[in-house]
């Protein structure tokens, strides 16, 4: 933590940024803050409470933080996925952001807790296992000491992913009209998500409609299914989606379910190294396409 | 009686009584809406949350629900998760619908009367919301569809114990054993509550139910259980006070007067503008219009809840935003609870309930923010050297 | 009938004032309603095309002529692209009539001169025809309009009308390069041409209406003359959805757009926070 201090620190002071955005104790536990004072390094912490997915912060519609100035970043290894996600699709350059990773060892599920809990099945984030990037590369600084592997989840998204899989059409379409019909439409999910960056939402569009904008279930059906489409093969997994949603939907299970798919068809898995290109946006001769008739 | 002069006359009715009570308005067809203990993994599937794997946690969450049954009515007086707006004003509602057939056109009306019906053991705080929102939904304008789902509902309070240090009901006007908005409050003593009817609905309810309740006048043990309920409720009270207390009235002015204040144009900077505070919140009550089409000719007008945090809120149709950036949307929804509406109806569009705080994982708190704002007004005005003395 | 339910009205003229504004004239179905139906000059309402949604527009039609109503708009979003298409003997929904008005008969025996700029004329058509009907009652009345171009003046007909008329002063303009070789008006944008017409404001009121740019500069040029803010009075634009003070879309500062306006002396605008 007094490295993270010392490089956010010396960053501000020499005015490489102008702004690091890190995380911080509040009263109600871990949030995000933004240091413009050196002196304000101190408030940065990195603990098992750390959840929030930062990079949300460098959505190109955000204003009032790019009004800051330029940007340090802390990452984590999914963070900095996202990063690569942003930079593949050239809604960032790589000079504007200067990336502070940290070496994680998973995160808990939630960051508002008085005090960082050491992991263990029962509480830690289920998305951590298997992690893949637990030590960063797409970084301008790795800091913190190497971390153990996450501890396995009593039991983890593809375990639950395979359990709805195994379930009769019935019972999974049962199941997603019932988890759809509790959404109320705030869109939490979108605007916390990293990669939800377009201008202009396609539920937005009214000309014409394309998605109703009514929280009735079939509207909501059509919302969460074209937006989970939409990042097909671009999510990283930082469950923010599910984590904001103050309803409860399960949204990683949807995620998690079309990245095993693209991961299937394209040989592909989401990585923070922007040169590996994405499905989307990416054509290759031998891409698998026999659904064209 | 009913022509007496109303006197908050005390009742007791038993834990039993209550159950009883539920049962028998379930028995003669009437909807009861209470906090129902949900469990989570009783979904269809047990993958529903990954917090039904862990071992020796029942994750419960409390919602108010139509209950189907009186065993289903949970007393244990948490908080629900979502208020009871949705009852008064629904996530969606239709206002009309239409039907076309060439040129002609013939619309459906909706119906502004509803059946009678009961909210039992209603959050103090989530009452006295629906009272603050009474007022812009009679501002000239009556608005059928919320005052008819208002004057068919009878609802009693349970008295709160305050549900953690978020909550703050006291320093905006109402408080965790208040009865404003709703027509009667429980609280709980030994053996069962003490309930006040405190206006004709809840009167006509107890007459209504008569046998379930006892009169406390001249009843033994009364004296007992008053002293129970007074202690119950004044230590809460005193609970919540301690989360913040702040000066209302000098907030609401110091927002008005302070409108490009630092304080109150860069709280916006973590807020992702995803209104999920807007959603749980009591008082939010900012809606959407839209037509649906429903086939060839044939579609409804609905309202739908809709939030000043979401960026589209004020785009106008040349394109120009107003407030485009989270910092003046944030700004919006502070200055309209604390400052814009109480101006205007003379009520804090805010009954401390904490939720937004809760479900906000950006990390805006409001307990915070408000205090930082009360600070801010308590402090006097820098003073210019050289200008002129006020009255000069 | 609940307050959101909308009145039907039959669209009976349309007339095409530039190539992308229209103004409709409508008459309510109802034959009670259609004989009925009063408001005053700057009230607005919230007209539907069933299935595309609701549009805010001001009444641009007179309260003065009974039977028919009658708005203007330009197609730029869903709802009015929608109403671009409608014909004569089409149905169109209709709400209101809601917010308050311009206070037309505190100005008896005032000279008014009225402002506007492009589309902005609408809401001011409306009051002129009022003040117009009722000419006796007032002093001078002075009208200064300009647009971009000669294609974009709306209302061409009255324009001719009220030149013609011996009982008012009318000024109008286009924006250098927007002229024809056949215009005989100013050429120049309204600011200037308001400066050099030079209305006098004692016991005068002012009307202004149009672009927020335009609005901005004329209201300093006006105060030069010697308007008081209390008498300059323009309608406020905002995102409306209900029309009736309850979604809480409109509201700037401490007002809501569609209640405490849209009309508005400059006196109150200088209330309100620059941005909201």
């Amino acid at each position: 933590m007094n490295e993270l201090r010392e490089v956010a620190r010396t960053l501000l002071t020499d005015g490489t940024v102008r702004v690091i955005i890190g995380w911080e104790d509040a009263r109600r536990g871990a949030r995000p803050v933004f240091v413009t004072d050196p002196a304000g390094a101190d408030k940065l912490i990195f603990d098992t409470r750390c959840v929030h997915n930062l990079v949300t912060y460098l959505n190109p519609r955000r204003d009032n933080v790019a009004e800051l100035g330029k940007i340090g970043l802390v990452v984590k290894g999914c963070d900095a996925k996202a990063v690569a996600g942003l930079l593949r699709e050239a809604q960032l350059t790589r000079d504007d952001i200067v990336l502070i990773g940290v070496r994680c060892g998973g995160v808990l599920e939630e960051a508002e807790l008085p005090e960082a809990a050491p992991l263990s099945p029962e509480n830690v984030a289920p998305r951590c296992y298997g992690c893949d990037n637990r030590e960063p590369e797409l970084v301008d600084h790795l800091l913190g000491e190497s971390q153990p592997e996450p501890p396995r989840p009593v039991m983890t998204i593809d375990e639950r992913v395979a359990a709805l899989d195994g379930q009769a059409l019935e019972e999974r379409w049962a199941f997603w009209t019932e988890q759809f019909s509790k959404c109320v439409r705030c869109y939490a999910c979108r605007q916390v998500c990293p990669l939800c960056v377009c201008e202009r939402c396609v539920v937005e569009k009214s000309r014409p409609q394309w998605i109703e904008a009514s929280p009735h279930p079939r509207g909501n059906l059509s919302w969460n299914i074209t937006r989970a489409l939409h990042l097909a093969g671009r999510c990283v997994d930082c469950g923010e989606c599910e984590r904001f949603c103050p309803v409860g939907i399960p949204l990683s299970l949807v995620n998690r379910k079309l990245q095993q798919i693209v991961g299937e068809r394209y040989g592909y898995t989401v990585s923070d190294d922007p040169e590996t290109p994405a499905p989307i946006g990416d054509y290759r001769l031998d891409d698998k396409q026999e659904f064209i008739k | 009686m009913t022509n007496a002069a109303p006197t908050r006359e005390t009742y007791f009715i038993s834990d039993d009584d209550l159950r009883a009570l539920t049962a028998e308005l379930l028995g003669a067809g009437t909807e009861v809406i209470a906090p129902v203990a949900v469990d989570v993994c009783a979904s269809p599937s047990a993958i529903a949350s990954s917090a039904c794997l862990r071992p020796g946690v029942a994750p419960v969450d409390i919602e108010y629900r139509a209950l189907a049954d009186a065993a289903e009515l949970d007393l244990s007086r948490g908080l629900p998760v979502l208020s009871l707006k949705q009852y008064f004003l629904p996530e969606h509602e239709a206002l009309c619908s239409w039907r076309q057939h060439g040129t002609e056109v013939e619309i459906e009306a909706v119906p502004t009367e509803f059946a009678p019906r009961v909210v039992l053991a209603a959050k103090p705080c989530d009452s006295a919301a629906l009272a603050v929102v009474d007022k812009v939904m009679n501002w000239d304008y009556q608005d059928e569809l919320w005052n008819g789902r208002r004057e068919a509902t009878t609802i009693v309070n349970l008295a709160c114990p305050v549900v953690d240090e978020s909550c703050f009901c006291t320093a905006v006007g109402t408080a965790p054993d208040d009865a404003k908005g709703a027509d009667a409050l429980l609280t709980p003593v030994e053996g069962g509550y003490l309930m006040e009817a405190t206006t004709d609905k809840g009167r006509a309810l107890v007459e209504a139910h008569g046998a379930r309740f006892t009169a406390e006048t001249g009843a033994s043990g009364a004296e007992q259980r008053g002293r129970q309920a007074a202690e119950e409720r004044a230590a809460a009270r005193v609970r919540v006070v301690a989360n913040l207390e702040i000066d209302a009235e000098s907030v609401r002015d110091w927002i008005d007067t302070h409108f490009e204040d630092p304080l109150l144009a860069a709280l916006g900077v973590r807020c992702n503008g995803c209104g999920a505070c807007s959603s749980v919140c009591p008082t939010c009550h900012c809606f959407d219009i839209v037509d649906e089409e429903e086939g060839i000719g044939k579609g409804t007008r609905r309202r739908c809840w809709d939030t000043c945090q979401a960026p589209t809120f004020t785009l106008h149709a040349s394109g120009h935003n107003p407030r485009d950036s989270q910092n003046p949307r944030y700004r919006q929804r502070i200055n309209h609870k604390f400052s814009i509406y109480p101006l205007k109806f003379g009520e804090v569009l805010c009954t401390g309930c904490g939720r937004c705080t809760r479900v906000c994982h950006a990390g805006q708190d409001l307990v915070e923010i408000l205090q930082a704002i009360d600070i801010a007004a308590r402090r006097p005005e820098p003073v210019v050297v050289g200008a002129e003395p006020a009255g000069s | 009938m609940n307050i959101y339910q909308p009145q039907l009205t039959l669209v009976t003229a349309i007339t095409e004032e530039t190539a992308d504004t229209l103004t409709l004239r409508l008459e309510f179905k109802d034959q009670a309603l259609r004989d009925s139906f009063d408001f005053h000059a700057g009230q607005f309402g919230e007209y539907s095309v069933f299935g595309a949604g609701e549009s805010t527009f001001c009444i641009a039609s007179a309260p003065t002529r009974k039977g028919f109503i009658e708005c203007s708009f330009k197609a730029v979003g869903k709802v009015t692209s929608e109403l671009r298409e409608v014909n004569v003997g089409d149905t169109v929904g209709f709400r209101g009539p809601y917010g308050n008005w311009f206070p037309v008969d505190d100005w008896k025996g005032k000279d008014v001169v009225f402002i506007a700029g492009g589309i902005g004329l609408a809401p001011v058509r409306c009051v002129i025809w009022n003040v117009l009907d009722r000419r006796e009652e007032f002093g001078d009345v002075t009208i200064i309009y300009g647009a971009r171009s000669v294609g974009d003046l709306v209302y061409k007909r009255e324009l001719e009308e009220w030149a013609s008329r011996s009982d008012v002063k009318i000024v109008t303009t286009v924006d250098p390069g927007g002229q024809t070789p056949e215009w005989t008006g100013e050429v120049g944008y309204v600011t200037p041409v308001v400066e050099a017409t030079a209305p006098q404001a004692q016991n005068a009121v002012a009307v202004l209406c149009g672009p927020p740019i335009v609005v901005k500069l004329t209201l300093p040029v006006l105060d030069k003359l010697g308007f008081a803010d209390e008498a300059i009075f323009t309608t406020l634009e905002n995102r409306m959805k209900c029309g009736l003070g309850k979604c809480g879309r409109c509201n700037i500062g401490p007002v809501y757009v569609c209640k405490d306006g849209p009309v508005f002396t400059a006196a109150q605008l200088k209330e309100l926070p620059a941005e909201f």
